[in-house]
């Protein structure tokens, strides 16, 4: 009888123990920077080709079902984009212009960098956040296409996130509608003549906001306006369309904005993104 | 042993094809969610009599798991042995039919979530609060029962129309 119940507790303790040292192996391994060693960048690459082939038939089909889909209302979105049309000529007219005075605005001081140089890889969405949990999803462009961790990932809309751990064919990217980002975007909330800078510390899954901080309260900012990265922290470009101002609040001891800032982009609907490679300062 | 195969793969493959025309966002997912290769496992279960062959197929489908989609290591291996147990469990007393079926697919399923969800919480991957959590129960359920519905009646189906012996 002793015997038992002694080695009931030591059974316990060792579960105990077993527990722990899982957690430590987890709190290790699910850091947000984990990269796959070459042995499972290797079985990742393999599956993933293996998976593209068999999937090509099946994507056929859906692709083909979509494009009838958006045949249907082609006429309705084309009387939705005529006047938006006849408004292009004038903005590129605009945006030659800006870029002319641009160019010789930094001429003029000698600077040979902005910090919103970058050059574009487009890549197909592969996986979207499978298993519901972690909030990422898997592109088909890797190291082998120049990718690297801490690029920023855009779609036609605006910013959807980073790329977090990359193989040689395939990148994960994680997305900006993460409760708490190790890294916090820097941003700029601009209403065409003041430009405020603040940071996003993360996503509200109650509100479905992202909540921006570091804002002082005397700031005049509207609902509406729209929400841009700085480009001042070290991973994300500036210029990029991140959302629009939803609800402006204040702080408990009023003195700070609260900014909620709706996301431009449709994280439920993303295919293709671009994946930006800010171009390298020379300092 | 090919038919399951099959099964497995096609089940594996399908969790990264459905995942593509699903929603990504953790708040607005899909009356479609489940997690495919999950459902397979316990499907499967009924056909193998060795059991060491069965849990070796459970752990390899987890590290693929881990390394494919999940971006993880150990956590899913980890997981799935927890409701391989779970399964074995589970059998001793109910024996398998369409109904008792989708009962351990929508328990696999719900444990996989219940597990996920208490060790990310623990390593504050991300602070995901009950509310996220019951939803993500929530939108699996539908899913799971007609995947485990469809996969049960034409495993068994094909099964014994072209093997008889369980695999040993």
């Amino acid at each position: 009888m002793k015997k038992n119940k002694l080695q009931t507790k030591q059974v316990i303790i060792l579960i105990i123990i077993l527990i722990f040292i899982i957690i430590a192996i987890f709190s290790l391994t699910l850091k947000e920077d984990r990269q796959l060693n070459k042995f499972e960048s290797l079985i990742k690459d393999s599956v993933v080709s293996v998976e593209k082939i068999i999937f090509y038939p099946f994507r056929f089909v859906i692709d083909k079902f979509e494009d009838f889909k958006e045949l249907i209302n082609i006429k309705e979105k084309y009387q939705n984009l005529l006047p938006e049309v006849s408004r292009i000529e004038s903005l590129e007219a605009e945006n030659i212009e800006l870029r002319k005075q641009l160019e010789a605005m930094k001429e003029e001081l000698s600077i040979d960098y902005t910090l919103n140089q970058y050059s574009f890889l487009n890549a197909t969405v592969i996986y979207r956040n499978v298993a519901s949990w972690y909030n990422t999803i898997t592109v088909d462009k890797g190291t082998y296409n120049g990718v690297e961790v801490d690029m920023v990932v855009v779609n036609s809309q605006g910013l959807i996130g980073k790329v977090v751990s990359t193989t040689t064919f395939t990148s994960d990217i994680r997305l900006i509608t993460t409760k708490e980002t190790d890294n916090k975007i820097s941003i700029t909330i601009s209403n065409g003549e003041n430009k405020i800078n603040g940071l996003i510390k993360g996503y509200n899954y109650n509100t479905k906001y992202l909540e921006v901080e570091g804002i002082s309260n005397t700031e005049t900012i509207n609902i509406g306006d729209y929400v841009y990265t700085s480009g001042l922290g070290e991973i994300f470009p500036s210029g990029i369309l991140i959302g629009k101002v939803a609800e402006i609040s204040t702080d408990e001891y009023d003195l700070a904005k609260i900014i909620d800032v709706t996301p431009i982009a449709d994280f439920n609907d993303i295919n293709y993104v671009a994946i930006l490679k800010r171009k390298e300062i020379n300092k | 042993m090919i038919i399951i195969l099959i099964y497995i793969i096609l089940s594996f493959t399908l969790d990264g094809l459905i995942s593509t025309y699903l929603n990504a966002n953790i708040i607005e997912l899909s009356y479609l969610t489940t997690i495919f290769s999950i459902i397979s496992i316990v499907i499967i279960y009924d056909y193998f009599e060795n059991q060491k062959k069965y849990l070796l197929v459970i752990i390899i489908t987890a590290i693929l798991f881990d390394i494919v989609y999940t971006n993880t290591f150990l956590l899913n291996v980890i997981i799935f042995i927890i409701i391989y147990l779970i399964i074995k469990q589970l059998d001793y007393y109910i024996s398998n039919n369409i109904f008792t079926i989708n009962i351990k697919s929508l328990v696999a399923i719900y444990t996989y979530h219940i597990m996920t969800f208490i060790i990310l919480l623990l390593t504050h991957y991300n602070s995901y609060d009950m509310k996220i959590f019951l939803n993500i129960i929530l939108k699996s359920t539908i899913n799971t029962i007609i995947y485990t519905t469809i996969s049960y009646l034409i495993l068994k189906k094909i099964y014994y129309k072209f093997y008889e012996k369980k695999i040993k």
